[in-house]
C-alpha cells in the first residue's frame, strides 16, 4: 500500500539489527575470505588461530571447500586452548574421509589428549577420532574407547558408548565382539547418563544380544527412570524385546488374543460368509475387535511383510503359539517391575518417552490396565503439527484394536481449524471408529460443522466419516441418510455454477457413503433410493449419476415401488444417454441389462430400450463404449428384439447356456467383500514404518516368544556341538568377561544359525592334513622346570599316560596336583572355587619341525587359462637382502598338457604407487627414511619352461607397504600378463626373536599401557584331538599337553613366532586347564621393535577354552592389526 | 529412530538456539554461526542426542550476551567455550549446575494456562479446556529440595513432568518433589478439562443473499474474574469465494492481508460499549449465497489469574536457607479459541 513506507522500515529494522550484530560472527560470516587465512593458521596466537578458524567453518557453512588447509589445521591440534580445538575438531570431522593420509596425522595429538588430565579434553579427543572413520585406525579406537570405558568421568564414559556405534559402523568383523563386550561392560555402568548411552549403544550395536541384558535386567528397570530422556527411548524398547524373548507374551494382554482366535481362526477360513465379519465381544476390559487384534498382534511378531505373504497361501499354521509361550503378567516378576518402572515415564516431558512407554503397556500389560495410557497419549496431542499426526498415527491402530478405550474421549478429536489437513483426516478416521450410541449425536453434530468448514477436500472426507460412523452404529443410519440426503439436495444449489473438483467432490462422496449405508439393509432403505432417483434429473455430476443408476439396477427388484418406477426411469436414462459422461454411459447400459435379467414385468419394453441404447453406443465416439455394448449384446441375444423371430422358438441350449452367464454376472447380488482394513499393515506402536506403513530399513517385529528361553533351555538337535557346550558353560560360569564372546553364540536363534554355519564351514583349512600328521607323529620332547628355580633340568620323557606324568613335575607341584586328583573323579562339587597354589613349567621340543604354514592360492589353474596354478605360504626364513623384505615361497605347477614357459612375477606399478601407499602406511614409522630405495618385489629367477605336472619353486622377497593391503603383482607367462594380488600376512612380518622368561617379563613389563592390548576368543582345535585320544586307549595323552601342542602349533604355524615357555598350572584339577599360559617373542622385521604375545587359557580342557590374548609391543597399530590376525586364526577351526 | 524422538530433539534444538540467540531466523543463525555449530556438536553426537539439558550447554558454551560482545569488541579475544567439564554432567541431577551461590534465594512460581475452546454454529461450548504449565524461577544456592503442592490436586486431568520431579510423591500424594535446576524452567505441565464458561464471549452472524454478505460479530465479557482482559484479537480467514470485503468497527482496528486473513484488534474492552465489527462481503458473481463459514480465532491475556482454578497451597524447602523469597504470579492466555460461524 505505501511502499515508500515499507522500504524506510526495512533499513531501519536493517540498522537497528546492525548495532546487535556487534560482537557477533557476522563480519567472519559476511566476508571470510578479507584476510589471508593460512598465515593466520601458522599464528602462534590462539586468538588469531581462531579466526583464522572461525573464518575456515564460514566457508564450510557457505559451501565452500576448503580442505586445502587440512595440513595447516590439523597441526593446530595440539593446541592448549579449548576453543581451538573444538574449531579443528569441527573441520577435522568435516574432511576427514575426504584427506584420510593427512586425517591420520593427527592421531598421535589424539592420543596424547586422551591421556589429558581435563574430562572434557578426554572426552572430545574420543569423540572425533572415533568420528574420523577410517579404517586404518579402527583398532586404536578400539583400544581408545575400551580405555575411556573405564575412565573415572562420567561424561567420558558416556561419550565411549557413543562411540561404540561409530566403530560398529565400520563393519569390521573383527571387531565385533570387543565391541559388544564393552557395550556389556557400560551397561553395567552405576551412573544412568552412560546406561543410557549404552543402551543406544546397543540397540544399534548388537540388538540379538538379549542375553546382555538379562545380567542386568533388573537393574536396568529399575535405573530407567533416572535415565537420561533419548536413552530412555532405546532402553524402552531393548527392556520389552528381552522380556518377550525370554518370558514371552502375556496371557492378560492384548496379544493373548492370538491365541484365543487361532482355533476360531480356522473355522472362519472354511466358511466364505460370515469371514469379513467382525466379531465383537465383551469382556473385562471392553470390546474389542477380535479379528483386527489379532492381526496386530501378528504383525508386531511377524512383521507385516512376512505374514501378509503367509496368509495368502493360507498356511497359517506355520505359526503357532502355544500356551507355553505365554506368561500370565501377574505372577511373572519380569513383566511386573517392567509395567511398573515405565509407568511414571507416562508423564514424561518427552513425548518420544510417553509413547514409548505407552507402547510397552499397549503389548506388555494386562488388558484392564492398558486405559491408563490413553490420557498421557491425548495429552500429547497438544503439541506441534508433526508430533500429533505421528501420536495420532499410533492412537488410530489403538482405536481400533480397542475402541472401547478411546470412546469416552472422543472429544479430544474434534477438529481445530488450525490443524493440517493430514491431521484433520486421521482425526475424522478415529471418531469414526470409536463413535458409540452414546457419544455419536455430539460427533454428528461435530461433523454438520465441518461439513461448512472453506477447507472442502475436509468436507468430503467429514461425509466419507459420516458413512463409516452409520455402518458402525446401524440405529444411526436412518438419521445419517436423512442428513445425507439433504446435503445432496442443498449442494445441487450451487452445481451449476461449476465450483470445480471439491464440491463435486463431495457430492460424489455423500452419494458414495449413501450407497454403503444401503448396502448394509437395502429393504430398510426403499424409499432413499426412490428419493435419489428423483433427484437424478438436477444431479450433474458424472461420478454421483453414475453410482445412481448402478442402484437403480442393484435394486430393480426390491420393493414395491422401485420395479414400478423402473419403466420412466430407463427411458429417461435411455432418453438422455448421448448427452452423458463415458461412466455414466457405461452404467446406464449395464442397469438396462440388469433390469432385463430380473424383469418379469414389462419385459418387451425393456427389450426396446436396450435395443435402442445398443443402436446408439454402437455407434458412439469411445471405444469402452463400443466394446461393453458388443459384450452384452452377446450376452443378451436371446432378449434382444429382432424383427424376425419369435419368443420361445428356438429355445438352443446355448442360448440358455447364454442366459445363466448373464444372471452369474449381471443378476447376482454383490457379494460382501473383505473389509479394507484387513489389508492394513501394521508395525510396532512409536516406529516410523508405523507412520509411513512399509518396513523402514532398521525396522524389527518383537523376537518371537521366549526364543532365548527356548535356546538355553533345550538344544535343538542338529545345532553344533560347540553351542551346547558353550551354552552350558555360560550357565555355569560367574559371567565374566570373558564369558561375554561366547554368551552371544546362544543368544538368541540367529546367533545360533550363525555359529553353526560358521563350524561346519571351517573344515576345509589348510590345517587339517597337518593335525593328523602330527598325531601320527612321536610323542613330542617335553622340558620340564620348577617354577622356583629356573636352572633347566630337562628330561626327555616319552609321555604316555597320565601315570607317567607325575615324573614331569616337581615334587612340590606334584604333591598338590595328587592331592587334587582325587577331588577331580567327581566333578561337580568343587570345580571353580579351586585355588591355585603352584604351576610348572613347560616347553614343547619337536613343534618347530611339525609346523606347516598355511598355503594361500596365488594363481588358480581355472582362471589362468593355461593350466598354471600357482600357490604361495609365507616362509619363516628370514630375508638376507633387507629387513624390510618378507619371504615368500612361491610354488609353480603346471597342471595343463602343455609346457608353459617364460615364468616371472614383477611388480605390477612399482614406482608410481610406491610414494603414496609409502605416506599412508608408515605415517608412524619414522625409521622408515633410509629405505626408501628397497624395491618392492626383489626380481625372481624366471622360470624358462614348465612340463606338465612339474613343479617349480621359487623364493620371493617382498616387500608390503602395508601389512593390511594386498599387493598388486603382474605373473608372466607365455607372454601373456595376468594380474594376482598378494595377500599380507601380517604374522610373518615378525622374526622370532628368542628369549628367556625373565627378559621377556622384563620387557613385558617395560611396555604397560597404551602399549598392552588384550582380546580374549575361543578356542576349540584341541577339542577333536582330545576326543581322537579317547577312541585310542593305548596313549592317552595329557590333556593339557594336548591343548598346548595345538594351542602351539597352530600359533606357530600362522605367525613367525618363537616360543619362550609355557606355564602349566599345577593344582588345579586335571580338567580344569585355567592358568595354562603360553609365551610367544618376536621382532617386527622393519623397525626391529619387539613384540611379545602371552596368551592365557582359562575353562574346562574339554570345552571350548577361552583365550585372552595380550600383545606387548611399542608399535601401536602393528601390535594392533598382529593381534586381531591372532584371534582370528585361532578362532578358525581345524579339523582333523 | 523413533520419529517422535527426532521431532522432540529437533524442537529441543530450536529451543536451545532460540534461547542462546534470542529469536531463530536465518540472520541470527548467520551472525552466530560458529555458536551454532559448537551447539550443534555438543548436542548431537553421530545421529544420537548428546547434550540436551540447557543449564549444561550453557556452561560448556557460553550463550552471546552484551556484556562478552563489548568485551570482545575491546579487546579483540572471545572464548565461548568453557575449559572445563561442567560439574553436572557427572551427577545424577544433569540439570543443576553443581553448587552456585546466591546472596538472596529466591524462587518464583508462574501458572502459565492457555485456554481451548471450540463454539459451534450453534453457540454452544462444544470443548473447553485449559493447558497450564507450572513454570519455576530459582535462584538458591546450594542443592535445594522443594516441595510444592495444590490445593486443588483433584481438578487435573492429566500431567507431565521436568526429569527433576520425583515420580513417586506424586504418584501416593500429588505432591512435587523435586531439585530444581537453576534458573527458569518449566517444572510440569497439566490439563484441565470440561471447564464450565470462556471469559469472553464472541457472537459472529453472517447472512447472505443475492451476492452479498452482511457480517456482524460481537465480542464481549461474559463474566468479571475481577480482572481486566488485554490484548483481545480476532482473526479469521475469508471464505476463498469472496471476492471483496469491506469491515469496519467501533472498536480497535480491522486489517485485511494479502492471503484474505482478516484481523481484528480490540485491544481492551470499553466500559461504555461493546465492540463490534460490521460490513459486507461480496461473493463471486454466480453465488448467491455464502455455503461455507469461517472460524473465528480469538486471542486474550488476564494477567494475576488461573482460570483452570488451579490453586497452589505451599511451597517448601527442606534445607531452608537463612532468607528464602518465594513469589507465585498467573496468567491465562487464549490457546486454540475458536468460534464457529
Amino acid at each position: 500500500m505505501f511502499p515508500q513506507f515499507g522500504a524506510t522500515a526495512d533499513t531501519l529494522s536493517k540498522a537497528s539489527t546492525m548495532v546487535f550484530r556487534i560482537g557477533t560472527d557476522a563480519h567472519l560470516y559476511d566476508d571470510p575470505d578479507d584476510v589471508s587465512i593460512a598465515p593466520l593458521l601458522d599464528s602462534k596466537f590462539d586468538s588469531e588461530k581462531c579466526e583464522a578458524l572461525k573464518r575456515l567453518l564460514a566457508l564450510i557453512a557457505q559451501g565452500i571447500d576448503v580442505s586445502n588447509y587440512f595440513p595447516q589445521v590439523v597441526k593446530n591440534v595440539a593446541s592448549q586452548s579449548l576453543e581451538v580445538k573444538k574449531l579443528v575438531y569441527l573441520y577435522l570431522l568435516h574432511y576427514a574421509e575426504k584427506r584420510p593420509n593427512e586425517a591420520l596425522l593427527s592421531i598421535n595429538y589424539f592420543q596424547k589428549d586422551l591421556g589429558d588430565p581435563n574430562p572434557l579434553v578426554r572426552a572430545w579427543a574420543l569423540r572425533t577420532m572415533a568420528g574420523i572413520r577410517l579404517h586404518v585406525i579402527a583398532p586404536l579406537v578400539l583400544v581408545a574407547v575400551g580405555k575411556c570405558a573405564r575412565d573415572p568421568s562420567v561424561y567420558v564414559r558416556k561419550c565411549a558408548a557413543n562411540a561404540l556405534p561409530k566403530l560398529h559402523d565400520l563393519r569390521q568383523e573383527e571387531h565385533a565382539l570387543a565391541i559388544e563386550e564393552i557395550v556389556g561392560k557400560l551397561l553395567n555402568d552405576h551412573s544412568p547418563a552412560v546406561v543410557g548411552a549404552a543402551a543406544a549403544a546397543f540397540a544399534s550395536v548388537c540388538p540379538y544380544n538379549l542375553s546382555l541384558i538379562r545380567r542386568n535386567y533388573r537393574k536396568l528397570c529399575e535405573i530407567l527412570p533416572d535415565v537420561e530422556e533419548w536413552g530412555q527411548i532405546a532402553l524402552i524398547g531393548i527392556l520389552l524385546r528381552y522380556v518377550i524373548a525370554s518370558h514371552g507374551l502375556v496371557k492378560e494382554s492384548i496379544m493373548f488374543s492370538l491365541q484365543c482366535t487361532e482355533s476360531s481362526h480356522s473355522v472362519k477360513d472354511g466358511s466364505d460368509a460370515d469371514f469379513g465379519q467382525v466379531k465383537e465381544s465383551t469382556d473385562m476390559g471392553g470390546t474389542c475387535d477380535y479379528e483386527f487384534v489379532n492381526m496386530v498382534s501378528r504383525c508386531y511378531i511377524e512383521g507385516p511383510d512376512e505374514y501378509l505373504s503367509r496368509s495368502s497361501y493360507a498356511n497359517r499354521e506355520s505359526f503357532q503359539l502355544t500356551d507355553e509361550q505365554f506368561t500370565s503378567g501377574k505372577s511373572n516378576d519380569d513383566v511386573k517391575i517392567l509395567l511398573y518402572s515405565t509407568s511414571p515415564l507416562l508423564w514424561s516431558n518427552n513425548s518420544a518417552v510417553v509413547l514409548a512407554a505407552a507402547g510397552v503397556h499397549w503389548v506388555m500389560a494386562p488388558k484392564e490396565d492398558v486405559k491408563r495410557i490413553i490420557k498421557p497419549l491425548l495429552f500429547l496431542l497438544r503439541s506441534s503439527n508433526a508430533s500429533k499426526y505421528v501420536v495420532l498415527c499410533n492412537i488410530q491402530v489403538f482405536a481400533k484394536a480397542m475402541p472401547s478405550l478411546f470412546a469416552p474421549y472422543y472429544e479430544d478429536f474434534f477438529i481445530c481449524s488450525s490443524e493440517s489437513y493430514q491431521v484433520k483426516a486421521l482425526k475424522l478416521e478415529i471418531l469414526s471408529s470409536i463413535a458409540t450410541d452414546s457419544s455419536i449425536s455430539s460427533i454428528f453434530k461435530e461433523f454438520q460443522d465441518y461439513i461448512r468448514d472453506p477447507d472442502r477436500r475436509f468436507a468430503a472426507d467429514t461425509i466419507a466419516a459420516i458413512g463409516l460412523c452409520a455402518q458402525r452404529l446401524p440405529k444411526m443410519a436412518h438419521i445419517c441418510v436423512d442428513g445425507l440426503l439433504a446435503l445432496t439436495r442443498e449442494e445441487f444449489v450451487t452445481k451449476d455454477f461449476g465450483f470445480g473438483d471439491q464440491e463435486a467432490g463431495i457430492l460424489t462422496h455423500a452419494i458414495l457413503s449413501i450407497k454403503s449405508i444401503i448396502k448394509q439393509d437395502p429393504p430398510s432403505h426403499e424409499k432413499v433410493i426412490i428419493q435419489l432417483v428423483r433427484s437424478l434429473d438436477s444431479i450433474k455430476v458424472p461420478a454421483a449419476r453414475a453410482m445412481i443408476i448402478w442402484m437403480v439396477g442393484e435394486y430393480s427388484t426390491l420393493g414395491e415401488i422401485i420395479p414400478r418406477m423402473l419403466n420412466t426411469v430407463l427411458k429417461y436414462l435411455a432418453w438422455c444417454f448421448t448427452s452423458e459422461a463415458l461412466e455414466t454411459k457405461l452404467q446406464i447400459l449395464n442397469t438396462v441389462c440388469k433390469v432385463l435379467v430380473g424383469a418379469t414385468e414389462d419385459v418387451w419394453t425393456f427389450k426396446k430400450i436396450f435395443s435402442y441404447l445398443v443402436e446408439l453406443a454402437e455407434c458412439d465416439l469411445n471405444y469402452d463404449v463400443r466394446d461393453r455394448v458388443r459384450f452384452l449384446k452377446k450376452l443378451q441375444s436371446s432378449n434382444l428384439v429382432s424383427i424376425g423371430q419369435e419368443e420361445g422358438t428356438n429355445d438352443l441350449p446355448e442360448k440358455d447356456l447364454l442366459h445363466v452367464v448373464a444372471e452369474c454376472i449381471l443378476g447376482r447380488q454383490t457379494r460382501k467383500v473383505k473389509a479394507e482394513s484387513f489389508s492394513y499393515r501394521f508395525y510396532l506402536p512409536g516406529s516410523l514404518s508405523q507412520i509411513v506403513l512399509h518396513a523402514a530399513p532398521g525396522y524389527e517385529p518383537l523376537p518371537k516368544p521366549c526364543s532365548l528361553l527356548l535356546d538355553d533351555r533345550n538344544v535343538p538337535e542338529g545345532t553344533s556341538e560347540i553351542k551346547k557346550t558353550v551354552a552350558d558353560y555360560s550357565g555355569t560360569d560367574d559371567y565374566g568377561t570373558s564369558s561375554e564372546g561366547s554368551d552371544d553364540e546362544s543368544a538368541s536363534d540367529y546367533d545360533s544359525q550363525h555359529s553353526v554355519a560358521e563350524s561346519s564351514g571351517s573344515g576345509r583349512g589348510d590345517d587339517s592334513e597337518f593335525t593328523s600328521e602330527g598325531n601320527d607323529n612321536a610323542d613330542p620332547l617335553i622340558q620340564i622346570s620348577d617354577f622356583g628355580n629356573a636352572s633347566e633340568n630337562q628330561n626327555g620323557v616319552s609321555q604316555s599316560g597320565p601315570a607317567n606324568l607325575g615324573e614331569l613335575m616337581s615334587d612340590r607341584a606334584l604333591e598338590s596336583w595328587l592331592d587334587e586328583q582325587s577331588g577331580s573323579s567327581n566333578p561337580g562339587i568343587s570345580e571353580q572355587s579351586q585355588v591355585r597354589i603352584s604351576s610348572a613349567r613347560i616347553s614343547l621340543g619337536d613343534v618347530g619341525k611339525r609346523v606347516k604354514p598355511k598355503c594361500y592360492s596365488l594363481l588358480d589353474p581355472a582362471t589362468s587359462g593355461n593350466g598354471l596354478k600357482v600357490d604361495y605360504s609365507f616362509s619363516s626364513e628370514i630375508s638376507s637382502m633387507s629387513h624390510l623384505l618378507v619371504c615368500i615361497e612361491v610354488f609353480f605347477k603346471n597342471c595343463s598338457s602343455e609346457t608353459i614357459s617364460e615364468i616371472t612375477l614383477v611388480d605390477e606399478d612399482s614406482n608410481r604407487a610406491l610414494d603414496a601407499a609409502d605416506k599412508a602406511a608408515d605415517v608412524n614409522q619414522s625409521s622408515l627414511a633410509s629405505s626408501d630405495n628397497v624395491p618392492t618385489l626383489v626380481p625372481m629367477e624366471s622360470i624358462a619352461s614348465l612340463e606338465p605336472d612339474q613343479t617349480a619353486r621359487r623364493i620371493l622377497h617382498v616387500r608390503f607397504h602395508h601389512h593390511l593391503l594386498p599387493l598388486k603383482l603382474a605373473l608372466y607367462c607365455d607372454g601373456k600378463k595376468l594380474p594376482v594380488k598378494l595377500r599380507p600376512d601380517i604374522g610373518y612380518f615378525v622374526k622370532p626373536l628368542p628369549m628367556d622368561v625373565e627378559v621377556f617379563i622384563d620387557r613385558e613389563s617395560r611396555l604397560p599401557g597404551m602399549f598392552e592390548y588384550t582380546r580374549s576368543c575361543a578356542f576349540t582345535d584341541h577339542i577333536e584331538e582330545l576326543n581322537k585320544e579317547n577312541g585310542d586307549s593305548l596313549f592317552v595323552k595329557d590333556k593339557f599337553l594336548a591343548i598346548c601342542e595345538s594351542l602351539a602349533l597352530k600359533i606357530l604355524s600362522n605367525a613367525n613366532l618363537c616360543l619362550v615357555s609355557i606355564d602349566m598350572p599345577v593344582a588345579a584339577n586335571l580338567d580344569d586347564a585355567s592358568g595354562l599360559r603360553l609365551r610367544f617373542s618376536s621382532e617386527i622385521l622393519s623397525s626391529s621393535i619387539p613384540c611379545l604375545i602371552t596368551i592365557t587359557v582359562e575353562g574346562k580342557c574339554s570345552d571350548p577354552l577361552n583365550l585372552s590374548i595380550k600383545v606387548n609391543c611399542e608399535e601401536t597399530v602393528f601390535g594392533l592389526n598382529l593381534l586381531n590376525r591372532i584371534a582370528n586364526f585361532l578362532v578358525e577351526r581345524t579339523l582333523g | 529412530m523413533p520419529p517422535l524422538m527426532g521431532i522432540e530433539f529437533l524442537c529441543r534444538v530450536s529451543d536451545v538456539l532460540s534461547d542462546y540467540l534470542g529469536g531463530l531466523n536465518e540472520d541470527v543463525i548467520k551472525d552466530n554461526f560458529v555458536i551454532v555449530y559448537e551447539l550443534l556438536d555438543e548436542m548431537i553426537d553421530n545421529g544420537f542426542p548428546l547434550t540436551t539439558e540447557p543449564n549444561i550447554l550453557r556452561e560448556m558454551i557460553a550463550p552471546p550476551n552484551i556484556v562478552s560482545k563489548v568485551l570482545s569488541v575491546v579487546t579483540g579475544n572471545s572464548s565461548n567455550v568453557s575449559d572445563t567439564l561442567p560439574g553436572a554432567t557427572g551427577s545424577c541431577i544433569p540439570w543443576r549446575a553443581a553448587d552456585p551461590k546466591y546472596a538472596n534465594n529466591e524462587v518464583y512460581v508462574d501458572l502459565v494456562e492457555e485456554m481451548d475452546a471450540v463454539i459451534n454454529r450453534d453457540g454452544a461450548l462444544v470443548k473447553c479446556e485449559v493447558y497450564g504449565e507450572v513454570r519455576v524461577n530459582s535462584h538458591l544456592s546450594g542443592l535445594p529440595d522443594l516441595t510444592l503442592s495444590f490445593a486443588n490436586p483433584s481438578i487435573l486431568d492429566d500431567v507431565r513432568f521436568h526429569p527433576c520431579v520425583r515420580f513417586r510423591p506424586w504418584e501416593s500424594h500429588q505432591i512435587l518433589s523435586f531439585v530444581p535446576p537453576d534458573g527458569e524452567f518449566k517444572l510440569m505441565s497439566y490439563r484441565v478439562k470440561k471447564l464450565k464458561s470462556t471469559p469472553i464471549y464472541v457472537k459472529p452472524q453472517l447472512s447472505s443473499d443475492a451476492g452479498k454478505c452482511r457480517v456482524n460479530v460481537l465480542v464481549g465479557i461474559r463474566n468479571d474474574h475481577g480482572k481486566t482482559i488485554d490484548s483481545i484479537t480476532l482473526q479469521f480467514q475469508l471464505p476463498p469465494c469472496i471476492l471483496s470485503a469491506d469491515l469496519t468497527s467501533n472498536t480497535g482496528t480491522v486489517n485485511i492481508l494479502g492471503n484474505k486473513t482478516c484481523s481484528w484488534s480490540i485491544g481492551r474492552i470499553p466500559k461504555d460499549k461493546t465492540p463490534s465489527l460490521s460490513g459486507t462481503l461480496v461473493l463471486e458473481s454466480e453465488l448467491e449465497r455464502l455455503h461455507v463459514f469461517p472460524t473465528f480465532r480469538v486471542g486474550f491475556k488476564i494477567m494475576g489469574v488461573a482460570l483452570s482454578g488451579l490453586q497452589i497451597d505451599k511451597l517448601d524447602l527442606k534445607t531452608a536457607p537463612s532468607r528464602l523469597y518465594k513469589g507465585f504470579r498467573a496468567l491465562t492466555r487464549a490457546g486454540e479459541f475458536e468460534v464457529r460461524s
